[in-house]
């Protein structure tokens, strides 16, 4: 509307000023009728001049009106191009009226408002720089190694230390298939990615594996545990996060640890052979000794081989702390072995005034096992039987029998019984019943042995006891393979390296 | 029954060689001895013997060293003479190393007397 009066107006004005020169000649024609001359209207001298001093005005009103039209435009011109550059404050008409002045106004507002958005979304996005920042040096500052995944398996995101502990370079890593970036022994990292296939969408779950051998690029290897953790729905579309921690450090540090319980035991060991083999030695030789005195070296002796059965406790528990029990399992003969075991422990039952029994059928497959960890077992639950049960009275029985595919033996006495509280905690490591009231010596170490030797061979130890009835030990393990059975008189062995109590012999069995 | 049986000793500590041999010489093995793996090498070359009894930790050649060296690099050397390692180190490496080293016995002192070994002797040689 407004434009139009603009229109009107302008019109009105230049119609005007084209009037000027019809004006001007005709007032001249008039006054020269009245004067009576003859109008003379040389074109030249009258009418050129007059309609040029008619047109000029017109001209440089249009230029004026024309400039009157732009100025605006090209204050909003300029106004936009600096808004363009992100000048915000740039004014564009705040005086005047019309119409160039009300875009002028709206577009000020258009920029204010643009101006506060914009640095609202300044100040958001400083705030998850900052956010991100601080992930970022969190992230890779860890010296755990960080991959997140896809669904594909691919990697997505991943720190310093997960580059560095692979040796790869981050161009290396980027967008790789995981078990391309992390190859373990034995291909351990195809387990860990068919595990994280076949988790995918069934909710969170998480996945531990220990002491994997690492082989990095530059064909070193790292011992790490690795956790993979599946998300679920994640909106970032992370479908997994496996982290992995560098042992090699502390694994070095355990083998130093137990090379030294090693070369202790050695030396703890020679000592104790002297006094074992001289108190052999005196005990064989020594002739007119009196009945006490006899009894004496009997006592010795006992207590010399109770010496020898802790230290070997003691190491044999640091062998499985770190797993270095070294199991060899081959197949045993199982009813020679518990004879040798009867016929061992029946001299230290009969030195503490105990009765020993032996119930088992005259005919048993073999078994597969470490011999010399399952004597262990025996000598173990055969000492703590002795042990609780009272002299004279005292009966310890040793009973062997077949369980669908299992071989079951167990360790029965007539002694105090276990409370039923302390049952549960019986097969932990240092525990003891009634530890200050005890008479009976020991560690609190044999059971746990018993049990960590059970478990390796894939069995079960349990026990059943009554207090003032006595107790029964059992344990169970899978029987072997073979079909061979062993009888009484057969007395080979299937092995050809027979693992003894106090090591090996080839082809020959030790006792 | 042992007759003339003949057993090399190689063992630095001379209490506990002197206590086994006690105990062997009893039974009527001809049994000599060596103080350190090189004087044990020698002996070993020199003469015949039915067992060499060998212990591992002693100073400059250890008992694995002179047990490959007997048996050789085709492990076959000194076929007609057992060797059976008597040591107080339990470690299964070490244990291992010796079966490898074609070694006929390997056996931790402390876990048995002097009258088990003989026992042990008597089924070998």
């Amino acid at each position: 509307m407004k434009s139009q009066r603009y229109l009107r107006q302008s019109l009105a004005l230049f119609f005007i000023v084209s009037l000027i020169p019809a004006l001007v000649v005709a007032a001249i024609w008039y006054v020269n009728s009245l004067t009576g001359s003859t109008p003379d209207l040389d074109f030249e001298v009258y009418v050129l001049p007059i309609m040029i001093l008619g047109i000029l005005p017109a001209i440089i009103l249009s230029f004026l009106f024309a400039e009157l039209l732009a100025r605006p435009v090209r204050r909003i011109h300029a106004a936009v191009q600096e808004l363009a550059k992100g000048n915000f404050k740039a004014q564009f008409q705040t005086h005047g009226a019309g119409e160039f002045a009300e875009i002028g106004l709206a577009l000020d507002a258009v920029a204010l408002r643009l101006q506060d958005t914009l640095s609202q979304s300044a100040s958001e996005i400083s705030v998850i720089e900052s956010e991100r920042g601080k992930l970022h040096s969190v992230l890779n500052s860890m010296t755990d190694g960080v991959f997140a995944l896809d669904h594909a398996g691919r990697i997505i995101l991943f720190n310093k230390a997960a580059s560095d502990l692979t040796g790869r370079t981050i161009a290396e890593v980027a967008g790789q298939l995981a078990e391309k970036v992390m190859p373990f022994r034995s291909h351990g990292e195809l387990v860990m990615t068919r595990w994280l296939a076949s988790q995918y969408g069934t909710g969170h779950k998480v996945g531990d594996w220990q002491g994997l051998e690492l082989y990095r690029a530059d064909g070193a290897s790292l011992y790490v545990d690795v956790q993979a953790v599946v998300l679920n729905n994640d909106p970032n579309g992370i479908a997994a996060l496996i982290t992995f921690h560098d042992l090699t450090k502390t694994r070095q540090l355990e083998e130093m640890k137990i090379d030294f319980v090693a070369l202790a035991a050695h030396e703890l060991r020679t000592p104790l052979t002297e006094i074992k083999g001289y108190l052999d030695i005196l005990n064989t030789e020594a002739k007119g000794l009196s009945k006490s005195n006899k009894e004496f070296l009997h006592r010795t002796i006992t207590a010399a081989d109770q010496l020898g059965g802790l230290m070997r406790n003691l190491l044999n528990v640091s062998r499985i702390e770190h797993g270095e029990l070294g199991f060899q399992p081959v197949l045993i003969n199982y009813l020679e072995f518990i004879q040798d075991i009867e016929l061992e422990m029946r001299e230290t039952a009969i030195q503490q005034h105990r009765k020993l029994r032996l119930v088992m059928p005259n005919i048993l497959p073999p078994v597969k096992g470490d011999a010399s960890a399952l004597r262990e077992v025996m000598v173990n639950l055969v000492n703590n039987a002795l042990a609780h049960t009272s002299p004279e009275s005292g009966q310890v029985t040793i009973s062997v029998e077949i369980v669908q595919n299992e071989i079951q033996t167990s360790v029965a006495d007539n002694g105090t019984g276990i409370p039923a509280d302390a049952i549960p905690n019986l097969f932990t490591k240092f525990y003891r019943v009634n530890e200050m009231k005890s008479s009976t010596r020991g560690t609190g170490l044999g059971l746990y042995i018993c049990k960590s030797i059970v478990d390796a061979h894939g069995g079960h130890i349990w026990v059943e006891s009554a207090e003032g009835k006595g107790s029964t030990f059992s344990f169970r393990i899978p029987l072997g393979t073979v079909a061979s059975r062993h009888t009484r008189e057969d007395n080979k062995t299937t092995t050809t390296i027979s693992r003894g109590a106090h090591g090996w012999i080839k082809n020959h069995t030790v006792h | 029954m042992a007759g003339s049986k003949t057993i090399l000793f190689i063992e630095d500590d001379r209490p506990i060689a002197e206590m086994y041999s006690r105990v062997l010489e009893r039974e009527g093995y001809h049994v000599d001895f060596a103080y350190n793996g090189d004087e044990g090498l020698q002996k070993a070359r020199a003469k015949h013997y039915d067992l060499i009894l060998l212990d591992i930790m002693m100073p400059e050649k250890t008992g694995i060293e002179v047990l490959q060296d007997l048996r050789g690099e085709d492990g076959k050397g000194s076929p007609d003479t057992k060797i059976v390692i008597l040591t107080n180190l339990a470690q299964n490496k070490t244990s291992q190393e010796a079966l490898k080293s074609q070694a006929d016995g390997y056996i931790i002192k402390a876990d048995i007397v002097p009258s088990q070994l003989a026992g042990i002797v008597a089924k070998l040689i």
